[in-house]
């Protein structure tokens, strides 16, 4: 456990010192870059005849400067255009606006950032709680009805439209035809379902964009949770967890030790979804149980990779619905008008974030383990 | 005819007995007809946009399978010969990078690829549509080709165990023999294939996703448009963005349903293609995973 503290803090500090070190050298860069724009341009803005602002001095300047370097038309081009991005860039550039308070990274830029940064922790605490639990219901929901021999819906609804003309098969044509639809309506659910849950986060936000306020916290939270594929992926992964581990001889040895294995639903030996909802999730007497537990425990080291999947799809939601005021937006500002030391800052925030997750799942992972051990 | 028929039975039998397939036969089958409904309905100018986003996303997930194959390959060789040639030092070199690539979030490090993508389309480096194409993909595949490259060391862990690579060595075959053909062409084979189609639905997700973020731009005077086009920016496009919004309508209006797919049809278009494409390839793995029981 020591060796991968170790990693973990020094990968930490290996990518704050490497920041730091892009972070001088762009300043540096930056600084030289806007002296030299500046030293090129500046006698001619300095010409007392002539108005840049006024498109017939432009062109007048231009001729001039053809007649006097008749050979270096290139350059002269260049010139021009150097002349106008650097009066373009006194109305847009902030670096070279007055009064528009710090520009790089300042103090009060640190702690408006610190702000950002812990709606961003909660929000993200929030969601991989959520989608740790609801990814393992979905799963074990999936386990149970795999166990009970369940087709698919659309496979039940053929089954029972192809039945539905033979009364020996128990679908009489005076039921009518709802006990035939009802598979058929649940698989349209499912499939609307899987397309929310598959969409990317921008589509589902940009359509309920009208009726919802893009800000708020508890919709950066829901989309977090259904969209980007976030929820179906890792209940898929805690699916096969299970499925594998049901496949183990301890679990043939824990029936024949006379533990029930009936899974039909809210029977007396069977599961309720009382137990498979509420937490922490028990099912005395079933072998569900433990397999259950060791499933849960194989899955738990997922949850590091589950945290920087998370994070993508929470940067997604506020980078592509330009959702002011919040970390990634401004992360994505600070990229644009290139004011790379606070972007840089904004990834060591979020990328501590990742590592500090990673390093309380693996100490959970180590204490468990000491436990299974009879160690701890 | 009877063999005819007996053919047919066998088609309809392996079409319905595997998922993969199954799912594989319905992307297609989906494609058709949605782009039978744009031939009618859709104007040809956008029809022409979205055929060119189509094809290039579709490239670059498969440019992104490639990389990720590649790389996945040479670090999984390159950490288990180093272990097993007790280079310590280059061995926690290269664990430590490749923990290190993990733990950033994927579209954090295709952000700073984009950033460095911009710099070099501003010195005109990248200036082929087909390079961008390239270029984006590595990118991509540089921040998912870790999961490969587990899956790799995963399967040479599983196989060395096993007294069958030690019988292997002492009948004198290289090991570099017994790991690439034996282990990993003849025993896992289906496993990668496998992770291809997982990777192929995380890079189409991953690149749709930069592609509309950055339709802000990265820098003042490069912007999304400068990219090749990809699902991702016709859909950041405005008119797409607009046509998405359309769909907040029938909250308020059920009716309005029948004018979304003939009134905004280019957005709805792009959107039903990822998430289609989306949902496909998670079918067509979880079916892959089922059959070969992986």
């Amino acid at each position: 456990m020591r060796r991968k503290l170790i990693e973990h803090i020094g990968s930490i500090a290996f990518v704050a010192l490497i920041f730091a070190l892009v972070i001088l050298f762009l300043k540096d860069r930056e600084a030289s870059d806007r002296r030299a724009r500046a030293e090129l341009v500046a006698p001619y803005l300095k010409l007392p005849s002539v108005d840049f602002g006024n498109p017939r001095d432009r062109a007048l300047f231009r001729e001039t400067l053809d007649l006097f370097r008749p050979r270096s038309r290139a350059a002269n081009d260049s010139l021009m255009k150097a002349i106008e991005a650097y009066r373009m860039a006194q109305f847009t550039d902030p670096g070279m606006k007055t009064g528009t308070g710090d520009r790089g990274l300042s103090w009060p830029a640190v702690r408006r950032l610190s702000g950002m940064y812990v709606r961003f922790i909660i929000v993200y605490a929030i969601v991989l709680g959520l989608t740790f639990y609801a990814a393992q219901t979905l799963a074990m929901i999936r386990f149970v009805r795999m166990k009970q021999g369940r087709s698919s819906y659309c496979a039940e609804f053929l089954g029972r439209a192809k039945a539905w003309n033979r009364p020996e098969a128990g679908l009489s044509r005076r039921a009518g035809v709802v006990p035939v639809l009802v598979p058929l309506f649940k698989a349209l659910a499912k499939g609307i379902a899987y397309a929310v849950l598959f969409s990317p986060a921008y589509v589902i936000g940009y359509a309920l964009r009208a009726g919802f306020e893009m800000d708020s916290v508890l919709f950066m939270i829901v989309l977090g949770v259904v969209s980007n594929g976030l929820l179906v992926n890792y209940a898929n992964k805690f699916y096969t967890l299970l499925v594998a581990e049901s496949r183990k001889g301890y679990v043939e040895t824990a029936l024949v030790k006379n533990l029930s294995g009936v899974y039909a639903w809210n029977s007396p030996e069977g599961i309720s979804y009382r137990s498979l909802l509420r937490l922490p999730r028990r099912f005395p007497g079933h072998v569900l149980q433990h397999v259950y537990l060791n499933a849960r425990h194989q899955y738990f080291p997922t949850l590091k990779e589950q945290a920087s999947f998370l994070i993508t799809g929470l940067i997604i939601i506020e980078m592509a619905l330009n959702i002011q005021g919040h970390l990634c937006y401004e992360l994505l500002q600070n990229i644009l008008y290139r004011r790379y030391d606070i972007a840089l800052t904004i990834i060591l925030g979020i990328f501590v974030l990742v590592k500090v997750t990673e390093i309380l799942v693996d100490l959970r992972q180590h204490r468990e383990e000491r436990r299974y051990e009879n160690r701890g | 005819m009877k063999i005819a028929a007996n053919t047919m039975a066998r088609i309809r039998l392996a079409f319905l007995s595997s998922q993969h397939a199954r799912w594989a036969v319905l992307w297609f089958a989906g494609m058709a007809v949605l782009l039978g409904w744009d031939l009618l309905f859709l104007n040809r100018p956008a029809l022409a946009q979205i055929q060119t986003a189509l094809l290039n996303s579709l490239v670059g997930g498969f440019l992104v399978v490639l990389f990720s194959m590649v790389l996945g390959w040479l670090s999984a060789l390159g950490l288990h010969y180093l272990e097993q040639g007790g280079n310590r030092t280059s061995y926690l070199l290269l664990t430590f990078s490749l923990n290190l690539l993990r733990s950033l979030p994927q579209i954090i490090g295709i952000l700073l690829g984009y950033v460095v993508l911009t710099i070099l389309i501003l010195q005109d480096v990248l200036r082929a549509p087909i390079l961008q194409v390239v270029s984006m993909s590595f990118v991509v595949s540089l921040f998912v080709f870790l999961e490969v490259s587990d899956l790799i060391r995963e399967r040479i862990g599983h196989y060395r165990a096993l007294d069958f690579f030690d019988a292997m060595l002492c009948c004198g075959i290289k090991e570099s023999r017994i790991i690439n053909t034996e282990i990993l062409r003849k025993n896992s084979l289906a496993h990668l294939v496998h992770k291809a189609v997982a990777v192929f639905g995380m890079a189409v997700f991953l690149q749709c996703s930069i592609d509309f973020i950055i339709s802000v731009g990265l820098s003042t005077e490069v912007s999304s448009t400068n990219f090749p086009a990809t699902l991702g920016s016709v859909l950041a496009r405005m008119d797409s963005k607009q046509d998405i919004l359309a769909i907040g309508m029938v909250f308020t209006d059920v009716s309005y349903i029948t004018a979304l797919a003939f009134r905004h049809l280019q957005g709805i278009n792009i959107a039903f293609i990822i998430v289609f494409t989306l949902v496909c390839t998670y079918n067509i793995a979880n079916g892959l995973v089922r059959r070969y029981h992986l």
